[in-house]
């Protein structure tokens, strides 16, 4: 099958597993919680982008499982918790900010005992 | 007949412990006095009624007080016979422990822990008991370990000075390897019999190797607690213990508990001969080993000491040669003039203020009239000069050795020509001549002791003691007379009213008869003869070294034989050389058993090895606790990739 003309989600899902990669290379590599934040949202949108593209193109057409809106709900969810996890995470930075003049998540290592 | 009483006689005593020791602290004097004395008097009346009892209708009291456990086909109870032996024992045991007792006020009376004594005099009467009437070998187990741990409380009693703490441990140990020997005798016999009583042990049939392995167990345990050759060397350290201590525990009644029961199973050594042979064969090496050491000794308490295992000796030999009412009689005799000895002794050095040593005595009959006398009855009763209670009882067994059959399949091939006929006469005369060296060393202690010029420091003024210690002397000094009826023979008093009081004919279906059949019946003549001339030969050597020479006789002596004295006063080396085979090699066992198992295996690997491992797997773990977010999700990502390829590539 020709990778490059075949109107299948493969597009989709790699476009979406590099995103998601991405985003977690942010997570754990960069210093900057606002950064880190803005690379969660890239993970979930990784993922929303799954969601759209399984809807697209159902692995079982006709399931009786869902329909072709299944996954358009699931994704509709999903902006609406990153919408909420981005305030509450944007109000913990500025919590912390104004504690330890500081937004660089390593030096947040009082979880350790 | 069976009865409900017999328990309270160790029971009283135990009580009498139980109160001393644990609230006689704040108990006036007198209650505690009270209650010690009157706890053994009490005994002593019911074992007086109980022994008027016996007759021919009730040849013994039994009692099934309560079973104490069951194994399988195991059962062990705690019951009592009181029969005419331990019957007899039992007046022993607590009339003289109640003398020793009335002596002990006097000679205690300064000491501040009087109610630990008390108490533990008590449980010692209570453990005796136990031995002497336990109607099986578990019940005179407990007796015979409560005994021991009295002994030993006793001689460390003065536990802040570090030797006497020493003399209880090593009497302890001494008699921990005796006690071994009594178990697995114990073992073999219940393996064999499927029994622990001692009246079904002593009417099994037995075959010859298990009545001879069995026995000889046994005596090993007798030979630790009756301090015999190889395991005396407790007894003369006991003395370490205050003097009534020595008299009661270490003289009397205690240390003849081995005796006692070789005499209770007689049954089972008459059924086992060659060890009969090796029981007289100990016993008269331990008769004349310990009197030679005892010539040469001037601590008053180390020559009673040495004159006791001597006479112990002298028990074993009649025990061994199949005359067990001899030997039981020595026991008896032995008890009432031993403990008069050792009083007597304890009352000098009460008098001299602690002075021990012989050489620092001398003259004082001027100052201690009474005891004077009394401690010449006894030495004229140990010494046998002159025929009372120690004389009948010694010449008995001596007499029983020289006609004894006991060894017969040893004395008799199949064929009826005899071998080994010897045996018995040597003993005899290896006896006489221990009984030469008693009369000597206990006249040379009579004459250093009483006669002559006082040499002592003037500092110190000898004075009589108390009354309260002085009349339990006079008693004791009155029965080692009277105890001569016991020993009377029987062509004596045949038919006459004394004929019940001897000992061969009160203890007569008591004892088993040696299977070689009685000696026939020996004119005892000579053999009086032979004793008297022993003893007056001996106490004519001590007269001219001693009464008239004074101290110069043993300067003397030395001068004559000066390595064998050395030796002598050395204890002839046994304590170093045991320290050297035993003692040492022990330790340095112990140091590496210490450094190898103890420091390296269980400290080090055990104790310390273990956590220190999980310390370092807590290291390990600890460098992912980073409090790093970032970190732990990159291992969470990792782990997650991980499965992710487990489960959907490889799966």
């Amino acid at each position: 099958m020709d990778f490059f003309h075949a109107h299948q989600a493969q597009h989709y899902l790699v476009l979406a597993a590099m995103l998601f990669a991405l985003g977690a290379a942010g997570v754990v590599l960069r210093r900057n919680a606002i950064i880190v934040l803005m690379s969660i949202e890239l993970m979930l949108n990784a993922v929303n982008l799954t969601f759209l593209a399984f809807s697209r193109f159902p692995l079982v057409p006709n399931s009786p499982m869902g329909s072709f809106l299944t996954g358009h709900a699931a994704v509709f969810f999903v902006i609406a918790t990153a919408a909420a996890e981005a305030s509450v995470g944007l109000a913990i930075i500025i919590a912390v900010f104004r504690s330890r003049t500081s937004v660089n998540v390593d030096e947040f290592d009082t979880l350790k005992l | 007949m069976e009865v409900t009483w017999l328990h309270l006689i160790p029971l009283l005593p135990l009580i009498g412990a139980a109160v001393c020791g644990l609230v006689g602290k704040w108990l006036p004097k007198s209650w505690v006095y009270a209650v010690a004395l009157g706890s053994v008097l009490l005994s002593f009346l019911i074992g007086l009624r109980a022994f008027i009892g016996l007759g021919e209708q009730t040849p013994l009291f039994h009692e099934l007080w309560f079973n104490w456990f069951s194994a399988g086909s195991l059962r062990v109870d705690m019951a009592f016979t009181f029969d005419r032996l331990s019957g007899a024992l039992t007046l022993v045991v607590t009339g003289v422990g109640f003398l020793i007792h009335v002596y002990s006020v006097g000679y205690m009376e300064e000491d501040p822990g009087y109610w630990r004594y008390f108490s533990y005099l008590n449980l010692f009467i209570a453990a005796m008991m136990t031995l002497v009437l336990g109607d099986n070998l578990v019940a005179m187990f407990v007796g015979w370990e409560g005994v021991g741990l009295c002994s030993y409380l006793l001689i460390g009693f003065w536990f802040t000075d570090e030797e006497k703490a020493y003399a209880g441990r090593k009497a302890f140990v001494v008699n921990r390897i005796g006690d071994f020997g009594f178990l697995i005798g114990i073992f073999i016999l219940f393996n064999q019999t499927g029994t622990v009583g001692i009246a079904q042990i002593n009417s099994a049939v037995l075959p010859l190797g298990v009545a001879s392995m069995a026995a000889l167990c046994l005596f090993i345990g007798a030979a630790g607690k009756s301090a015999q050759l190889p395991l005396y060397i407790w007894l003369p350290d006991a003395m370490a213990g205050p003097t009534p201590v020595s008299a009661l525990i270490h003289a009397a009644t205690m240390v003849t508990a081995g005796v006692y029961m070789v005499a209770r199973l007689s049954h089972l050594y008459v059924s086992a001969p060659g060890v009969m042979a090796v029981v007289a064969v100990v016993g008269v090496l331990t008769a004349l080993w310990s009197a030679l050491i005892a010539t040469s000794q001037n601590d008053i308490k180390k020559v009673l000491a040495y004159s006791t295992v001597s006479q112990l000796g002298y028990m074993f030999i009649g025990v061994g040669v199949g005359a067990f009412f001899a030997g039981t009689m020595h026991l008896v005799t032995h008890a009432f003039f031993k403990a008069c000895l050792f009083l007597g002794s304890g009352a000098v050095i009460h008098g001299l203020h602690g002075e021990q040593d012989i050489q620092k005595m001398g003259g004082l009959r001027k100052y201690l009239p009474s005891t004077r006398t009394t401690f010449l009855v006894a030495t004229i009763a140990i010494t046998g000069i002159l025929p009372i209670s120690g004389f009948f009882s010694k010449d008995e067994i001596l007499g029983q050795a020289l006609h004894t059959r006991a060894f017969s399949f040893l004395t008799l091939t199949p064929n009826g020509s005899a071998r080994l006929t010897w045996l018995g006469p040597l003993i005899y005369a290896v006896g006489s001549f221990s009984a030469f060296l008693t009369s000597f060393y206990m006249w040379r202690c009579y004459f250093l002791t009483f006669s002559g010029e006082y040499r002592g420091p003037d500092s110190v003024h000898p004075h009589e003691s108390p009354s309260v210690m002085t009349v339990p002397l006079w008693i004791l000094a009155a029965l080692s007379v009277v105890g001569l009826v016991l020993g009377l023979p029987q062509a004596w008093v045949h038919g006459t009213g004394l004929q019940h009081w001897t000992w061969e004919h009160f203890t007569e279906g008591v004892f088993s008869r040696p299977r070689g059949g009685a000696p026939e019946e020996f004119s005892p003549y000579l053999g009086y003869g032979i004793a008297l001339i022993v003893g007056w030969a001996g106490w004519a050597c001590s007269y001219a070294l001693f009464f008239k020479r004074g101290l110069a006789g043993d300067e003397l002596l030395t001068a004559r034989v000066q390595g064998l004295r050395r030796a002598l006063a050395n204890k002839l080396y046994v304590d170093e050389l045991y320290d050297f085979l035993i003692v040492r090699p022990l330790w340095a066992l112990a140091r590496g058993l210490f450094r190898v198992v103890d420091a390296t295996l269980i400290d080090g690997i055990f104790v310390n090895g273990i956590p220190a491992l999980i310390a370092w797997v807590g290291a390990m773990a600890r460098r992912f606790q980073n409090g790093d977010v970032q970190r732990y999700l990159a291992v969470t990502a990792l782990g997650v990739a991980a499965l992710l390829y487990v489960f959907l590539v490889r799966g």
